[in-house]
C-alpha cells in the first residue's frame, strides 16, 4: 500500500464547502451524546427542575396532602395559611393543597397514557404511509380529517358520543397527537430514504425491513423525541380545557383543569382558589417547553 | 513582517489579518492567521488552497461579512487608505457592492426564485444610489436600461426579453452570469469571486472564466478569484496566493509559482494535480496525511506534519512570509535557506497493471426515463441506449457533465435503480430484472463506492458496524469472523482497524471514502462501481484514494467502473474511457486514444475546457494593468 494511512481525526474536507464556515474544522466531541448534551444545558436543567418538582408533588400526593381530595370541612373559601389548609379551601370546604396535588396525579395519569398511545398510533400510520403510495394517500387524508377538527370541537364530539370522563380525555389527546407524530415520522422516512447511505445499504444487500429498522428509523427518530416533549405540553392544555368546559374527568375527582374551572365564580372573592392550579400548569408547561426547546436546539440541528 | 512600500497602484492592502471563530464547545478557532497581501488596481489575484485553508474566510473578512461567531482578531484591511477592519457598519455598507463586489459559489441558490432577474438587478442598482435622478419614474426607467446593459455585458442573449424572466428559466451558467451582473452593478473596483465555477461543468466554467477575464481587461476591475483548482489559477490569474492552515504559504506571479514552486506544500499540491497529458496507468503523487485540524494547530508551520523538508525550527514558530527570488514570497524556513530549487517530485510512476481477463459485466441498450410528477407523457431520459462491456481487472472510465446520465448508469448497473429497457449480463448470465434471491447474489458481485463521503455513511453507526453491514446482509461468517474480516477490510483500505468503534463524523473526507471502499469490498465483489469517488475530495487526498483503488484492483483483480467529470483523473486510472452526453455514450475507446485523438466534437469540447495547471503563455494574457 503506497498511500499512507492517515488516522488522526481531521477537519472535514470537501471541495464543495460547508455552508456554515465556522463549523469547518471544528469537531463535535464524539463521546458527548447529543441528548446528554441537550439535557445538561441551563435551559433544560431549569425545565427538568420545574417538571420534576410537579411530577414529584403528584407522585407523593398521599404523603404531602393532609386531607383526602374530596374530604369536606366546615370552612368554605378559607384563605392561604389557614391552619391545616396551607393553600386554603374551596367553596365546598375541600382542602386546596390536596385537590391540586391529586389533580396533578390525575393529569399525569391521563397524559402518561394518552401521549404514548397517540405517538405509537401516529408512527404506525407513518410506517403504513411509507410502505405504499396508496396507503400514503389514505393516511394523509386521515390526518387531514383529524386536523380539520379544532381541538375543542373534537373534544366535544368525542364526549358527545362517550359522555364525560377519563376515557374521552385520553382519547381526545391521543387523537390530537396522531397527526403530529405521523407527519413527522413520515417526513423523516421520506427524507432519509433518499439519502445516499440508504442506497448504499441496499446495494450492500440489506433487505427492505432491515434498511427501515436499522438505517432509516434511527435517523428519522430525533424529531419524534422532541415532539414528545411538545405533545406533553399540548396534552396538559387539552386536559385543562376539557375539564374547564366540564366535559373532562367527572367531579368530584380533581384535575388541574377542573379545580381551575370551579374557581371561576370566586376569582374576585378568593383569587388564591385559582392560584394553585394556575401556577402548577404554568410550571409544567414552561418546564416541558424548555426541555423541548433544549432538545430541539441540540439534537435536531 | 516585511512592509512593502505603498504605491498609488495599491488598491487593497491587507496586513496581518487574523480571524477567529468560537467553536460550539467555547474554544477559539483561528481560521486565518497573519495574512498579509497587496492587491493592485486591475490586478488578477488567485487565492488557492484546500478545504480549511482559510481562503474563503479571508475573502469574507475583507468586507467583514464573516458568518456566525467569526470576528477579526488582528490586522487591518486598507482600501485606498480606509481601514475596513475599523470602519463603521454604515461605512462598510457603502463599500460592499460599490467598491467590492462579490460572487459566490452556488448560482442555483443565490438568486431569489420568486423575483425576476430585473428585480434582482433593480434592487442592487437602487442600493447604489441611482436614486437622485430626476423623478422616480425616470430613475426607474434608467435603472431598467442599465440592467439590460449589464445583462448584455455578461453575455445573456436578448437581455431586453429575458429581463422579466425568473431565475429557474436560466441555466446554471447563466445564473452565474446574472450574479456577476449584480456584482458589477455598483461598478466596483474589486470583484471578489469565491469558487465561482466549482458548481459548474467544465465547458461552462471555461465561459465564465473568459467572461471574468474580459471584464477585468475592459473595465479594469481587479479580480480576486478564490479557488481550489490549480487549472483555474493558471487560466485566469496573473498572481497567486497559496494558503494552507489559515496562513499564506506562498505568494508570487502565477507563471513563476506554477513552474518553480518555492514552498513544499505548493510543490506537493502541483504534483498531486492530475494532468491531462499524463498517459493512462500513471500513478498520481499525493501529499501524505490530511489537511490540518484548525483546532489542533500549534504555533509551528501548519504544513510541518506533512512536509518532506521539515526541520526542528519549523515546529516552534509560524515562519514569516519572506521575499525570495523573482518576486515570489514564501513562508518556509528551509526553503528560504535553499538556493537550488526544491527537489523535483518523483517522476510519475507507471502502475504495473496485469492484463485484463474475461468479460464480467455487459450492458446492452440500457434505457432509463424518470417520470416527472404531474406531467403526463413527458419524462426525462437519463439513459438512452447505453451499451458497454467490462473485463476482469479492467477500469472503464465514464466521463460526462452533470445531467449526462453517468450517475444513473452507475445506479442501474449496481441494481439500485431498475432500468426501463436493455439488458445487463453478469458473466454471461442475464441479470437485468433478477428475482429477489437472484438479486441478492448479483449484489454480492457488484458493489458501489459513492460520491459523497458524508452522505453515504450512516451517521448513527460506528465504522465497524458500517463495514460489517454487508457481511450481515449476505450472511457471511459469525460474529467473531465478521470482526476479523472488518479489521482486515479496514487495513486493506489503509485505515487502522482500531478505528472500528468510532463514528464517521470524526473522520476527514478522504478517510470516510476509505471506509466506503472497505464497505464495498466486504462481500468480495468482482465489480466495483465508483460514482465520482474523488470529486468531493481535496486534490492532495484525491491522489491517495485513486492510488488505493488502483492497488486494490491489482491485488484483487477487480473490474472497476470509474465515473468522474475530470478527464485528467479518468485518463490516469482507466484502461478505456466512455464519454457520455445526454444519456448516450458518444465515444469510447482506449483512454490514451480518447484523450489524444478525440473523434466526437463533444469529447473535443470537454478536452478543450479542462483547465491545466500550466502557465498560459504571457502573450495570451494581459498582465499589465490598464490605466
Amino acid at each position: 500500500m503506497t498511500s499512507t494511512p492517515d488516522l488522526a481525526p481531521a477537519s472535514p474536507a470537501t471541495l464543495r464547502k460547508p455552508v456554515r464556515a465556522p463549523q469547518k474544522g471544528t469537531l463535535r466531541k464524539t463521546s458527548r451524546h447529543p441528548y446528554r448534551a441537550a439535557l445538561s444545558t441551563a435551559r433544560a436543567r431549569t425545565g427538568l427542575v420545574l417538571v420534576g418538582a410537579v411530577v414529584l408533588a403528584g407522585l407523593l400526593a398521599p404523603l404531602l396532602a393532609g386531607h383526602g381530595p374530596t374530604d369536606q370541612s366546615g370552612l368554605s373559601l378559607a384563605g392561604v395559611g389557614t391552619p391545616g389548609h396551607p393553600l386554603g379551601t374551596d367553596d365546598l370546604g375541600r382542602d386546596l393543597l390536596s385537590r391540586v396535588l391529586y389533580g396533578i396525579r390525575a393529569d399525569l395519569g391521563i397524559i402518561a397514557i394518552a401521549v404514548p398511545v397517540g405517538a405509537v398510533l401516529g408512527c404506525l400510520f407513518a410506517l403504513a404511509a411509507a410502505a405504499h403510495p396508496v396507503l400514503d394517500t389514505l393516511v394523509q387524508r386521515i390526518f387531514d380529517l383529524i386536523l380539520a377538527f379544532p381541538g375543542l370541537i373534537l373534544a366535544l364530539a368525542v364526549t358527545a358520543i362517550l359522555g364525560p370522563g377519563r376515557l374521552p380525555v385520553v382519547l381526545v389527546i391521543a387523537l390530537a397527537e396522531i397527526p403530529a407524530f405521523g407527519r413527522l415520522l413520515r417526513g423523516g422516512i421520506l427524507v432519509q430514504r433518499e439519502r445516499e447511505y440508504v442506497t448504499a445499504a441496499r446495494v450492500g444487500g440489506s433487505s427492505g425491513p432491515r434498511v427501515l429498522v436499522r438505517h432509516i428509523l434511527p435517523n428519522a427518530a430525533d424529531p419524534l423525541i422532541v415532539q414528545v416533549a411538545v405533545s406533553l405540553t399540548v396534552a396538559v392544555f387539552i386536559e385543562g380545557a376539557m375539564s374547564f368546559l366540564g366535559v373532562g374527568v367527572r367531579p368530584p375527582e380533581p384535575t388541574l383543569g377542573s379545580v381551575l374551572s370551579q374557581s371561576m365564580p370566586y376569582l374576585a372573592q378568593a383569587p388564591h382558589f385559582a392560584a394553585g392550579p394556575l401556577i402548577t400548569v404554568t410550571a409544567l408547561v414552561l418546564g416541558l417547553s424548555l426541555i423541548a426547546e433544549a432538545l430541539n436546539r441540540e439534537v435536531r440541528r | 513582517m516585511t512592509h512593502q512600500p505603498t504605491s498609488a497602484q495599491d488598491l487593497l492592502q491587507v496586513r496581518d489579518l487574523g480571524v477567529e471563530f468560537t467553536a460550539p464547545d467555547g474554544s477559539t478557532l483561528r481560521a486565518v492567521r497573519g495574512v498579509s497581501f497587496t492587491l493592485r488596481r486591475g490586478e488578477t489575484l488567485a487565492v488557492v488552497g484546500e478545504s480549511g485553508s482559510g481562503k474563503s474566510t479571508t475573502a469574507l473578512a475583507l468586507t467583514r461579512m464573516l458568518p456566525g461567531t467569526g470576528r477579526l482578531s488582528t490586522g487591518s484591511v486598507l482600501l485606498d487608505g480606509q481601514d475596513l477592519a475599523a470602519a463603521s457598519a454604515e461605512e462598510l455598507r457603502a463599500v460592499r457592492g460599490a467598491r467590492i463586489g462579490m460572487i459566490f459559489q452556488d448560482p442555483m441558490t443565490a438568486l431569489n426564485p420568486v423575483l425576476t432577474v430585473g428585480r434582482h438587478l433593480d434592487e442592487v442598482l437602487r442600493a447604489h444610489g441611482s436614486r437622485e435622478k430626476h423623478g422616480r419614474r425616470q430613475a426607474k426607467a434608467a435603472r431598467r436600461t442599465r440592467a439590460v446593459e449589464l445583462l448584455d455585458r455578461v453575455g445573456i442573449p436578448e437581455p431586453h426579453r429575458r429581463i422579466d424572466d425568473h431565475p429557474h428559466q436560466f441555466s446554471g451558467g447563466q445564473r452565474q452570469r446574472i450574479l456577476i451582473a449584480m456584482a458589477l452593478a455598483g461598478e466596483p473596483d474589486i470583484l471578489l469571486a469565491d469558487e465561482p465555477t466549482t458548481a459548474l461543468d467544465a465547458t461552462v466554467q471555461e465561459q465564465i472564466l473568459t467572461l471574468l477575464a474580459d471584464l477585468n481587461r475592459e473595465t479594469g476591475t481587479a479580480l480576486v478569484l478564490i479557488t481550489h483548482n490549480m487549472g483555474v489559477v493558471a487560466r485566469s490569474c496573473a498572481r497567486v496566493l497559496v494558503m494552507y492552515g489559515g496562513t499564506v504559504v506562498e505568494d508570487g506571479p502565477t507563471a513563476e509559482v506554477l513552474t518553480r514552486p518555492r514552498h513544499p506544500y505548493t510543490a506537493g499540491l502541483l504534483a498531486a494535480v492530475p494532468r491531462l497529458s499524463a498517459p493512462s496507468g500513471t500513478r498520481l503523487t499525493g501529499i501524505p496525511g490530511s489537511p490540518p485540524d484548525l483546532t489542533l494547530l500549534g504555533d509551528g508551520c501548519a504544513f510541518a506534519e506533512r512536509c518532506t523538508l521539515v526541520e526542528d525550527r519549523c515546529r516552534t514558530g509560524v515562519p514569516p512570509l519572506v521575499e525570495l527570488t523573482d518576486g515570489v514570497r514564501a513562508a518556509c524556513l528551509p526553503a528560504a535557506a535553499r538556493t537550488e530549487p526544491l527537489p523535483a517530485p518523483a517522476p510519475p510512476a507507471r502502475i504495473d497493471r496485469p492484463a485484463t481477463g474475461a468479460v464480467v459485466l455487459e450492458a446492452d441498450g440500457l434505457r432509463k426515463t424518470y417520470k416527472r410528477r404531474g406531467v403526463r407523457g413527458r419524462g426525462f431520459t437519463a439513459l438512452d441506449g447505453v451499451s458497454l462491456t467490462l473485463a476482469e481487472g479492467e477500469t472503464l472510465g465514464i466521463v460526462g457533465e452533470s445531467g449526462s446520465g453517468k450517475s444513473t448508469l452507475a445506479r442501474v448497473l449496481a441494481h439500485a435503480h431498475p432500468s426501463d429497457g436493455g439488458t445487463v449480463r453478469l458473466r454471461g448470465q442475464d441479470v437485468t430484472r433478477p428475482a429477489r434471491r437472484e438479486l441478492h447474489a448479483v449484489r454480492r458481485q457488484i458493489q458501489m463506492v459513492f460520491q459523497d463521503p458524508y452522505a453515504s455513511l450512516n451517521p448513527r453507526m460506528t465504522v465497524g458496524q458500517i463495514v460489517a453491514e454487508p457481511l450481515i446482509s449476505f450472511g457471511l461468517g459469525d460474529r467473531d469472523e465478521r470482526d476479523a474480516r472488518v479489521a482486515e477490510l479496514l487495513t486493506l483500505a489503509g485505515l487502522d482497524p482500531a478505528v472500528a468503534d468510532r463514528h464517521p463524523r470524526s473522520f476527514s473526507g478522504g478517510q470516510r471514502q476509505r471506509i466506503g471502499i472497505a464497505r464495498a469490498l466486504a462481500p468480495e465483489p468482482s465489480v466495483l462501481i465508483c460514482d465520482e469517488p474523488v470529486s468531493a475530495l481535496d486534490v492532495s487526498v484525491q491522489a491517495q484514494i485513486v492510488g488505493l483503488l488502483t492497488d486494490l484492483q491489482r491485488d484483487l483483480g477487480l473490474a472497476l467502473v470509474f465515473i468522474a467529470h475530470d478527464l485528467a483523473v479518468v485518463r490516469q486510472v482507466s484502461h478505456r474511457i466512455a464519454v457520455m452526453h445526454q444519456g448516450r455514450i458518444v465515444e469510447s475507446g482506449s483512454a490514451d486514444d480518447i484523450c489524444e485523438n478525440p473523434q466526437d466534437p463533444y469529447t473535443r469540447a470537454l478536452l478543450a475546457a479542462a483547465p491545466e495547471p500550466v502557465p498560459v503563455k504571457p502573450a495570451l494574457r494581459k498582465t499589465e494593468v490598464l490605466a
